[in-house]
């Protein structure tokens, strides 16, 4: 039964958004253990709520807009807002509480994100982002073994943690 | 002088796709028209010319992330036509299989998370809540059920084609990989859970129609004719038969039709208002050659389904109306109907004697030069239509998607909905609610009916604010 969730999501033909699905393939090679489950998605639908509540923490690896192109960022996620707007995704915090609503689960969650520069048509990472992806693996990666090693709540960041600079 | 104004909804929730609904009021503020708008703009088939036919398949899945099997099988069929070759048995399980699965997971998306905060919390509930976080909170179990037979329906996708969404494990000729039995028997343990959620849902819904008589009298509530296929026995299907037409009186209008056939009795209008286009029925005319498509009209068009319960059910369905079903609020009773079929036809594929046979692919060249397919994708009929060269790449292309064949209803619809909730000088966020529910009966997807690029007529009109014609210019 895997502790641990890594949900890395995105669009693999959206050059940058696809960041996370190039990186899902390589935690899932370097953390090849029955603790840790690595699943890639193009985007977070109610059913991952069903999933991330049957683990202890889960990790969302994204793209992001937010940043200079290649700033990776690691946060804790928050409660889901008051307001929400379902119609087809999620976000982490969403899954988060459609998780505690429907099956009584509150698992700690973290999301890894790492911003992209291109995010129109194509298969291919932008040279900044690529530059940046074997950080961006190795932060998820050390950030996994340190949960599955220790005492879950010292091994979170706090409020927000800049993995790599 | 008093004016006529406009209500515009844009975007319209809780749909697949992008749109937006017009409400033009007269001047005394009743909807005099009422027009839904599809925005988004694709050009699938146009794009796809030059390439080799069998990319096909893989090509016209991208049309759709929610049913890329049904465009997968339609796809297939046509390049099947293509080689003329005849599938292996085992191929056509496995691809019905597939394409059931879809539609459970489809259906389950349609009604669960986007029309259960209507149905379950009324259509006059606070827009914060009428979502599927408000499902949650008021009915957990509802929620839950419909998480879990979306997961059913994704991961028998899975299993058999490699991923959830977009697999290419349907190629010409057949299926890629044979199913082995260890995904036989883990799709075999899920099916008495799934087809639970499905019964219970459909206890609940029908409890709760009693609540919906006015949308039941006011939702899409008028004669027209409905299309499907159907099996050569008039039973249900989803892969192959004949196409038969009904009219709203029940009788048989046309049957025994061919689907490769299908550009002699349905024909194709382009609206300057919208990226999507309407069919009628030719020999009817457009537009009262209007006719329905999908759950309510393969319901309406089938005599039976040929498994045990849904039979029951479909049953307890032609009892609603004594001539065909006309609301489209029954759309969702009848997606529901249609769910029980799906667990159950695949518990009987699955559990043939043959379904772990190893021949599940032909192989030949091209052998043909045109080739059509066809299937019932979960929202209505759909067809595949290629022209390739002597060098197999696609010459011409025409995609027939269930959308389209519903726009017109659709359009009645709203505007029936419109004028029967719709006051100009009191807007209430229910009244709007809908006009929007009216469209999700018919679960549109509006990724797959954009796909055309090129002859699209395209109109700008100039007007004053009186409605007086400025100017315009037209091409296409």
């Amino acid at each position: 039964m895997p502790r641990v969730l890594i949900v890395a999501y995105g669009n693999p033909l959206r050059s940058d958004d696809g960041v996370g699905w190039v990186v899902a393939d390589e935690l899932h090679r370097r953390l090849a253990s029955p603790e840790v489950e690595v699943v890639r998605l193009q985007q977070l639908l109610p059913e991952v709520a069903e999933s991330v509540s049957r683990v202890e923490t889960a990790i969302f690896v994204d793209a992001s807009r937010d940043g200079d192109p290649g700033d990776i960022r690691c946060q804790p996620v928050a409660a889901p807002p008051a307001r929400i707007q379902f119609s087809h995704q999620l976000s982490p915090a969403e899954v988060l509480g459609l998780a505690s609503q429907l099956y009584g689960a509150t698992p700690q969650a973290l999301c890894v994100t790492l911003a992209g520069e291109c995010f129109e048509h194509g298969e291919g990472l932008s040279e900044k982002v690529a530059a940046r992806l074997p950080l961006l693996a190795a932060a998820a990666e050390q950030l996994t073994k340190k949960i599955l090693a220790g005492p879950l709540a010292s091994s979170l960041p706090s409020q927000e943690d800049e993995a790599a600079s | 002088m008093k004016q006529g104004r406009t209500i515009v909804i844009d975007p319209v929730t809780r749909i697949e796709g992008h749109s937006k609904i017009t409400l033009h009021l007269d001047e005394d503020g009743a909807v005099e028209e009422a027009r839904f708008h599809v925005t988004q703009f694709r050009g699938f088939e146009k794009f796809c010319e030059g390439r080799p036919f069998y990319e096909m398949p893989s090509l016209m899945a991208r049309i759709c992330g929610i049913c890329p099997v049904s465009h997968l099988i339609a796809s297939a069929k046509a390049c099947d036509a293509l080689l003329a070759v005849t599938i292996p048995p085992t191929a056509e399980k496995l691809r019905r299989i597939f394409g059931l699965a879809q539609v459970v997971q489809s259906h389950a998306l349609s009604l669960f998370h986007l029309s259960s905060p209507d149905l379950l919390l009324g259509m006059d509930a606070d827009p914060a809540k009428s979502n599927l976080f408000g499902v949650a909170e008021e009915n957990p179990e509802l929620a839950r059920d419909g998480i879990r037979l979306r997961q059913f329906g994704q991961e028998i996708i899975e299993r058999l084609g490699g991923k959830r969404i977009h697999p290419a494990w349907i190629v010409p000729g057949g299926v890629s990989e044979p199913l082995t039995e260890v995904n036989r028997d883990a799709i075999l343990s899920a099916i008495p859970d799934a087809l639970g959620i499905v019964e219970r849902t459909l206890e609940w819904f029908k409890g709760r129609m009693e609540n919906f008589r006015e949308e039941i009298a006011s939702f899409g509530n008028f004669p027209t004719m409905f299309m499907g296929i159907v099996k050569q026995d008039n039973g249900l299907t989803f892969y192959d038969g004949k196409i038969r037409i009904i009219d709203a009186a029940g009788k048989v209008v046309a049957d025994a039709l061919d689907p490769k056939r299908y550009f002699d009795y349905i024909g194709e209008k382009v609206e300057p208002w919208s990226y999507m286009k309407s069919t009628y029925y030719k020999p009817v005319g457009f537009p009262d050659g209007i006719y329905r498509v999908g759950p309510l009209a393969r319901l309406n068009v089938a005599d039976r389904c040929g498994t045990p319960r849904a039979d029951q059910e479909l049953a307890e369905f032609h009892e609603l109306q004594r001539t065909a079903v006309l609301s489209s609020f029954h759309y969702h009773h009848a997606r529901l109907v249609e769910m029980l079929y799906c667990v159950e036809r695949m518990e009987q594929l699955l559990n043939d004697s043959e379904i772990l046979s190893q021949r599940v692919r032909a192989v030949a060249r091209p052998n043909a030069l045109e080739g059509v397919g066809a299937c019932e994708a979960p929202r209505g009929t759909l067809f595949h239509h290629y022209k390739i060269d002597e060098q197999g790449l696609i010459r011409w292309c025409n995609l027939v998607i269930a959308t389209g064949h519903n726009n017109l209803a659709m359009n009645r619809s709203i505007l029936q909905v419109a004028k029967h909730f719709v006051r100009g000088n009191h807007l209430t966020p229910g009244m709007l609610n809908r006009v929007e529910a009216v469209i999700r009966t018919y679960d549109p997807c509006l990724s797959c009916s954009t796909h055309a690029l090129g002859e699209m007529a395209l109109r700008i009109e100039l007007l004053s604010p009186s409605g007086e014609l400025l100017d315009e210019v037209a091409r296409g």
